[in-house]
């Protein structure tokens, strides 16, 4: 049996599954077994939160009808949630180098994406937190290798200061308020590029697009239409630097959604968004007897700027609850020449993406985007400049088949491309996956 | 002529033709939406002659279908009689709008809400239970559920809502109006229910249970200020009046003058300062 004919069949076996699956219609399973909500009730579809679901979050968790905290849950009632994606994946990577020259290599293999173990709700009246932790893993998923264990998020959460739904503070690792939430994100091989680009050469470890370690400050209207966060955290894996912040870095976005209620645009959403953060240049190093010189910690200095900074449209079609949802996202980032090896000057880049979300039934979801990331100017001479510019191309279809306010269970079938421009040509990776992604 | 005006007339055809297991009330109005349906009613004159004081809005009804699928089925049940597949774990228990009992009302017990109403326990929410504000969906998602529920039960095809109760001016909540309020309490037997202190904890309360014949605790006025159907001295003195259809709450209408009622409401705010 040829390849081609296997994934037909693996597909066609996926696709039956779901036609004879029974029709029960549902996110943090945790929170549906504590409201008794749908998950449909706070996703538009699972896991990207609507507009309930976000004002529901931003409330630290609270409905706020007196029911919200522990106390007023029945003792047996426990805040975990575990989720993971079981399926077939098949990757094909060009210009992959061997010791024979660059060939195409091909894998496909059953696996899975990985597991998320979260815990999540209140601790008090108005005291929310989040854990997730994905477990360490022999066979990591998809890939051979193992994976180390991580605590992806833990935060302590503040609400309502002064009685203010302005003033909420979460202390810990925490997602940074972005234009389109990529732990939320429908797409599972392929996620937002710009989130983690970084021109060629450079020693920035910041990406906005992970879980960051920090404070953060955000406050919302009742409804949550007008919304502010500022995050102020340490870089990600940075060097530690002889400051009391050690490499600081801000993140902050204002943003503001308005409904027209009309038959044709139901709501729009509008943001912008910019960091700055500062990274160590030198150190002073150790260097034992016989070995090697090892950066002291704590004695870096010359801490340098990088940027990032953009704006977002969001426009929903037709209706709140089966919106046909159309976001753009333009994004803009610099890094001072002093953080690129071999830097001359400052290194500039742009990008953004465009994605289109339809969902027609909350069972079903359609989503399709297309991002591009291009160099606009490189920080050393010794590197062509559109070295890293990168293409995304992701399309999925999402069919939730189980749904209720304690499971979910969705049918995920996704098609990907990403082109990024290397010094000797433009490898590309295609990825597809038909996966189950199921949540309890 | 509308088709949306057909719709109520299809809910009745439905219910005079019931069959074991078959679609809700909801579902026939929404077959109503099509023409085979308006020539039906076009032609008897007596089913056409039961219409409701506002004829539903099919637009709005197909768009609350939608917005009640993703909102309100888990608890309220696909045919709206509040068996959701969460309400086993609920206290109280959601809704059951197929026998058109509406527990906050502006309008007379035994009467149906406005839409007024049925907007403002939608936006609002209940405190101590389970359903949560619902005014970040706007305006018009609320309108247009608003009058989905209105085609699970027959009483919206055979009346429309009752008229809100006149409330007179407040007088004022001093010592004397208090005291007053006091003698109401214990006049109208309110502490049978809810008890002397208003804990909710009177001698008959084993003896409660609602209009499905489940058993009803009353409420305990000493936790905080928030009320079910509201907390303002309006919503209280609107409640005293108009009673918490389903529920052994009667309406004191018929046994308490105007006056009194506000003296109630005085009363009864400061059982939860104690």
């Amino acid at each position: 049996m040829t390849l081609v004919r296997l994934h037909a069949c693996a597909i066609a076996a996926a696709l039956a599954a779901v036609a004879l699956a029974p029709r029960a219609a549902n996110a943090l399973p945790a929170f549906g077994r504590k409201t008794g909500l749908s998950c449909s009730a706070c996703h538009e579809v699972w896991p990207r939160l609507n507009d309930f679901g976000q004002l529901y979050r931003d409330n630290g968790y609270r409905l706020k009808r007196d029911r919200d905290a522990p106390v007023d849950q029945d003792p047996s009632y426990w805040p975990i949630a575990v989720r993971t994606t079981p399926g077939y994946q098949w990757l094909r990577n060009t210009l992959v180098p061997t010791d024979t020259g660059k060939v195409t290599t091909q894998t496909g293999s059953f696996g899975f994406t990985g597991l998320d173990i979260f815990a999540a709700g209140t601790l008090g009246e108005k005291l929310s937190f989040l854990i997730t932790y994905t477990p360490a893993l022999k066979q990591a998923g998809f890939g051979l290798s193992p994976s180390d264990g991580n605590l992806e998020s833990v935060w302590i959460g503040f609400n309502d200061i002064f009685n203010s739904s302005w003033l909420n503070v979460r202390v810990g690792k925490h997602g940074l308020d972005l234009p389109v939430d990529e732990h939320r994100t429908l797409t599972l091989t392929q996620g937002y590029g710009i989130y983690h680009f970084h021109p060629q050469g450079s020693s920035v470890t910041w990406e906005p697009g992970n879980n960051q370690v920090g404070v953060e400050l955000y406050g919302h209207s009742a409804l949550s239409r007008a919304r502010y966060s500022v995050s102020f955290v340490n870089e990600n894996q940075a060097p530690f630097s002889n400051n009391v912040f050690s490499s600081p870095a801000v993140w902050g976005r204002l943003s503001g959604t308005q409904y027209l209620e009309t038959d044709f645009i139901a709501a729009v959403r509008g943001g912008v968004f910019g960091s700055v953060g500062f990274h160590p240049t030198s150190s002073r190093f150790y260097t034992a007897q016989p070995g090697a010189p090892v950066p002291v910690v704590g004695t870096d200095r010359a801490l340098k700027p990088y940027q990032r900074y953009g704006a977002e449209a969001h426009v929903q079609f037709f209706s709140l609850v089966t919106p046909l949802t159309l976001s753009g996202v333009v994004w803009q980032g610099t890094e001072d020449r002093a953080l690129i090896a071999s830097g001359v000057r400052d290194a500039r880049f742009q990008g953004g993406f465009v994605e289109l979300t339809w969902t027609p039934d909350i069972r079903f979801s359609v989503v399709g985007r297309y991002e591009r990331i291009v160099n606009r100017q490189a920080g050393s001479d010794q590197a062509r400049s559109n070295v890293g510019d990168t293409t995304i191309a992701t399309g999925a279809i999402r069919h939730t088949f189980e749904l209720t306010s304690r499971t979910e269970a969705a049918l995920h079938l996704e098609f990907s491309r990403f082109a990024s421009t290397a010094p000797d040509g433009v490898p590309d990776k295609l990825a597809a996956l038909v996966a189950f992604d199921i949540a309890l | 002529m509308h088709p949306l005006r057909l719709a109520p007339a299809a809910v009745l055809l439905a219910l005079a033709n019931p069959a074991p297991g078959e679609q809700p009330a909801a579902a026939k109005t929404a077959q109503a939406e099509g023409s085979n349906s308006s020539k039906i009613c076009f032609a008897d004159s007596v089913l056409c002659a039961k219409t409701p004081a506002r004829a539903l809005d099919a637009a709005r009804v197909r768009r609350g279908r939608a917005v009640y699928g993703r909102y309100c089925v888990s608890c309220h049940g696909e045919v709206g009689d509040g068996r959701g597949y969460s309400a086993p774990f609920l206290d109280p228990q959601p809704r059951d709008f197929t026998r058109g009992i509406f527990k906050c009302r502006s309008t007379p017990s035994g009467s149906l809400p406005t839409d007024a109403d049925l907007l403002r326990t939608l936006r609002g929410g209940l405190y101590h239970s389970n359903m949560p504000p619902w005014e970040v969906l706007g305006d018009r998602q609320l309108r247009d559920v608003a009058e989905y529920l209105k085609t699970f039960s027959p009483r919206w095809v055979e009346e429309g809502p009752g008229e809100p109760i006149e409330v007179p001016r407040e007088p004022a909540d001093d010592a004397g109006s208090r005291r007053r309020g006091e003698k109401v309490w214990k006049e109208q037997g309110c502490f049978n229910c809810h008890g002397n202190t208003g804990k909710g904890d009177g001698p008959a309360v084993s003896s409660l249970f609602d209009d499905w014949g489940r058993r009803s605790v009353p409420f305990d006025f000493t936790v905080n200020s928030h009320r079910k159907c509201g907390t303002t001295s309006r919503e209280l003195y609107v409640t005293f009046m108009t009673g918490l259809n389903g529920t052994p709450m009667p309406s004191n209408a018929e046994t308490i003058t105007p006056e009194d009622a506000w003296h109630l409401v005085h009363y009864l705010q400061t059982l939860q300062r104690r």
